[in-house]
């Protein structure tokens, strides 16, 4: 299951990136739409971040400072480039979105590496 | 913000057009490395203090240039941008010859391969880029 949700999260990553992108080559700014995106991969973060815990604190046995430091970096990353969004309304809030998304998707391996499956 | 005064012949702010995706990459570097610092400080200091400390100063250093070049103030970004250069050589040298306190565990060592060598390619581009907007612009030239 924390596989299959990791998947589920890089895929998104995946796809936000790609919408990012489109819009950094297209030269536009950040739509609302996009921010709905980043909205649906923050709730399955958040998801994630429950089922860990639980797990963690059952049966799991990770380095909890770690762990946790990469579950709270990966949170507040979009909301930042939706922040950054909102008061720059260029391409360059594009650009800041298709970072954020691909730092998320980076910290996941991440996550996944800490959590000792791959 | 700005500590540079505007106007057509005023240098570009280091925040503006290409700056900004320097910017967020320094922010998440700043983020990365300030994390894995306050984690290695608080939880294993006494493992190898001289590492673990160097490893919060880099992120520190990196926060200091984030918001340096986001508010265009030039001498802490070059101060900043150029003590990560000279860190980062200095480092990923020691971490290569091996030698003493630097175990593979700071965004410095091997030249920050653990960070897709990040950390090496970012302070020559911040130093370009600050070398590029300090320049005055030339005035389009009158026809006389």
């Amino acid at each position: 299951m924390v596989v299959a949700l990791a998947v589920v999260v890089g895929a998104l990553c995946v796809a936000l990136a790609g919408w990012a992108l489109w819009f950094v080559v297209a030269d536009r700014a950040v739509v609302l739409r996009q921010l709905w995106g980043a909205a649906v991969v923050e709730g399955v973060l958040v998801v994630q971040a429950v089922i860990l815990g639980v797990l963690a604190a059952t049966q799991h046995d990770v380095d909890g400072a770690l762990f946790w430091g990469y579950v709270v970096t990966q949170a507040i990353v979009l909301p930042i480039a939706a922040a950054w969004a909102f008061a720059e309304r260029t391409r360059w809030s594009s650009v800041v979105l298709l970072v954020a998304a691909l730092t998320v998707g980076f910290l996941e391996f991440r996550l996944l590496q800490i959590w000792g499956v791959v | 913000m700005t500590t540079e005064p505007a106007g057509p012949t005023a240098r570009p702010r280091t925040g503006a057009g290409f700056g900004r995706l320097l910017v967020a990459v320094y922010a998440v570097l700043a983020l990365a490395a300030t994390a894995r610092g306050l984690y290695q400080v608080t939880t294993k200091l006494d493992e190898a203090p001289l590492a673990y400390a160097l490893s919060l100063v880099a992120g520190v250093v990196y926060v200091v240039a984030t918001v340096a070049l986001a508010t265009n103030r030039r001498t802490p970004a070059w101060v900043a941008v150029g003590f990560e250069l000279v860190g980062v050589l200095t480092v990923g040298i020691l971490s290569l010859v091996d030698v003493g306190d630097f175990p593979d565990e700071t965004v410095w060592s091997g030249f920050g391969v653990g960070y897709g060598y990040v950390p090496l390619v970012l302070p020559f581009v911040g130093l370009w880029w600050l070398w590029r907007t300090g320049r005055t612009p030339t005035p389009a030239p009158t026809v006389g």
